[in-house]
């Protein structure tokens, strides 16, 4: 389902987006993107890290993130998006990820949104922009 | 293999050749779960897929220092990319620094189709300085 550009302006939140992590998705990405961080997928090494335990890959977040832009934007988030994200906290696997966005501006061509991904507790895991030219 | 903990600020990884086979691109697909790309039609491939195959080029020529965190990420896809394409990474130490124990590290990313640049972007990561210090 894609969005139509013209029906976007500032305010307008976009479709979310909502994921269950486990930890053979983790896994699955990890051979996928060839990143085999024991991080992600070793639980003996991650126990013992500040993080008690596997997490989730960025970029695998960022896929999520990526599916509402593509979603909403079609191929102008392929051949124009801009994406710049901070991590705030870890995904971990059993958590359910939404991703959403908001509208903030639309001029000149660009269209910018706000990003968040949430955890199912709201904690927030990653926030950031995007823009695209639509 | 070297790890990112041994790279210094201006080091240039070599450039990494990968083809974004159909096979590849549909476990991509099913990893992300991304049920987005499809309705696009064609065979136009994730534009975060070609990011991860060009992170995946890098990690096979420096290993991530274990227990390394993304700290921040910016990209820019500058095109679309279909299955089936050859594309090429190159990448290099953008920026690197210390606070409160642990490297931060920029890592820069261009992705180039024939010599255009498909996708660029910057990962921020950070891991202990004892890594580093250890390599």
């Amino acid at each position: 389902m894609t969005q139509q550009r013209t029906t976007l302006s500032a305010g307008a939140a976009l479709p979310a987006v909502t994921k269950t992590l486990t930890q053979e998705k983790i896994a699955a990405y990890s051979d996928a993107g060839g990143d085999h961080n024991p991080l992600h997928t070793d639980a003996e090494f991650a126990a013992k890290t500040q993080f008690g335990g596997t997490i989730a890959h960025g970029m695998l977040l960022l896929a999520y993130v990526s599916e509402v832009l593509t979603a909403v934007f079609g191929r102008d988030w392929a051949a124009s998006g801009r994406l710049k994200v901070r991590f705030r906290a870890p995904a971990r696997p059993g958590d359910t990820v939404t991703v959403s966005g908001t509208v903030t501006a639309v001029a000149d061509g660009r269209t910018t949104c706000d990003i968040e991904c949430r955890n199912g507790a709201g904690e927030l895991l990653v926030s950031g922009e995007a823009e695209v030219n639509a | 293999m070297k790890t990112l903990a041994e790279l210094e600020k201006g080091y240039e990884f070599p450039p990494a050749s990968f083809d974004l086979s159909g096979e590849w691109v549909d476990g991509y697909v099913s990893a992300v779960e991304d049920g987005a790309i499809a309705s696009l039609g064609g065979d136009l491939v994730p534009p975060m897929a070609v990011a991860a195959l060009g992170v995946r080029a890098l990690l096979e020529h420096a290993a991530l220092p274990p227990g390394t965190l993304h700290a921040g990420q910016e990209l820019a896809f500058c095109a679309p990319i279909h299955r089936g394409e050859t594309l090429t990474a190159f990448a290099g130490v953008g920026s690197r620094g210390e606070r409160a124990g642990w490297v931060l590290m920029g890592v820069d990313l261009r992705i180039e189709r024939a010599g255009e640049a498909v996708m660029t972007g910057r990962g921020l990561l950070s891991f202990p300085v004892a890594e580093g210090a250890a390599a």
